[in-house]
């Protein structure tokens, strides 16, 4: 059975924030809330290098054990996804998570926070599947229309890849042996015929 | 007598600094939210997403 996984290829990312833009976009995720976002390493300094961050659906997802009302799950595909109607929003799960992925919109006129908001690998939630609830709550739903996250498919240089953790692995293995430790600028053996 | 004294209370000071190496581990409890329900199997799924994957993740 696929088990979904992102990978981001620091030697490919151009920081160009594209895989934000287009998630922000697709699901209509509110002002606020960043459901993916991009970190830059060693800002300004000669080999910097950036990342484009969103929740990683772990194996055994740390916010899913500290979570007082029980609202995540795993899915059948590894995508880890939450039930917002549980949620309370106490913020257990932000300090959990080793990558920060728990987004929280301010909800009231004293800055309470709303209920958790995450990446949900373009799977939806636990509403039924393209419904008026399910895009309302947890944005677009674009695995079950047989798509991959749109952040991913927006890539330019093919940086962020998500797919079935085997053929992931697989093609960033195959990259990885290419380079043979050279640092490798994309588009360069097509542009330029370098070897 | 002072140096008895001493030696206990620098003994009852240091107990007091015993710090618990253990850690708390969390295991995850029952999902108790709404069942997900899909319309395709998870092997259906799969290959769908396997051919997508081929259309639009491979190297250029």
């Amino acid at each position: 059975m696929a088990k979904m996984k992102f990978l981001c290829d620091e030697e490919r990312c151009i920081e160009c924030n594209a895989c934000v833009t287009a998630c922000k976009n697709e699901h209509e995720v509110p002002w606020g809330v960043n459901r993916r976002r991009v970190v830059t390493l060693d800002d300004g300094v000669p080999g910097e290098k950036s990342i484009s961050v969103a929740c990683m659906h772990c194996t055994d997802a740390p916010c899913q054990a500290v979570c007082p009302v029980d609202c995540f799950y795993t899915t059948d595909d590894g995508v880890v996804l939450h039930d917002k109607d549980m949620c309370i929003g106490c913020g257990y799960c932000f300090y959990a998570c080793p990558f920060g992925a728990p987004q929280y919109p301010q909800e009231g006129a004293f800055g309470s926070r709303g209920k958790m908001d995450k990446c949900t690998f373009c799977a939806g939630g636990p509403e039924e599947d393209h419904s008026h609830e399910e895009l309302e709550k947890y944005g677009r739903n674009r695995l079950a229309e047989g798509k991959l996250p749109l952040c991913a498919e927006m890539c330019s240089t093919k940086s962020l890849l998500a797919g079935d953790g085997d053929v992931v692995s697989e093609l960033f293995r195959n990259r990885v042996v290419r380079r043979q430790g050279r640092q490798e600028a994309w588009g360069w053996d097509t542009a330029y015929n370098v070897k | 007598m002072m140096r008895v004294f001493f030696l206990i209370t620098v003994m009852i000071s240091l107990s007091a600094c015993y710090e618990d190496a253990e850690i708390t581990l969390h295991q995850a409890g029952v999902y108790k939210g709404k069942l997900d329900t899909h319309s395709q199997t998870a092997e259906q799924r799969e290959a769908i997403l396997a051919k997508r994957f081929g259309q639009v993740q491979t190297d250029r």
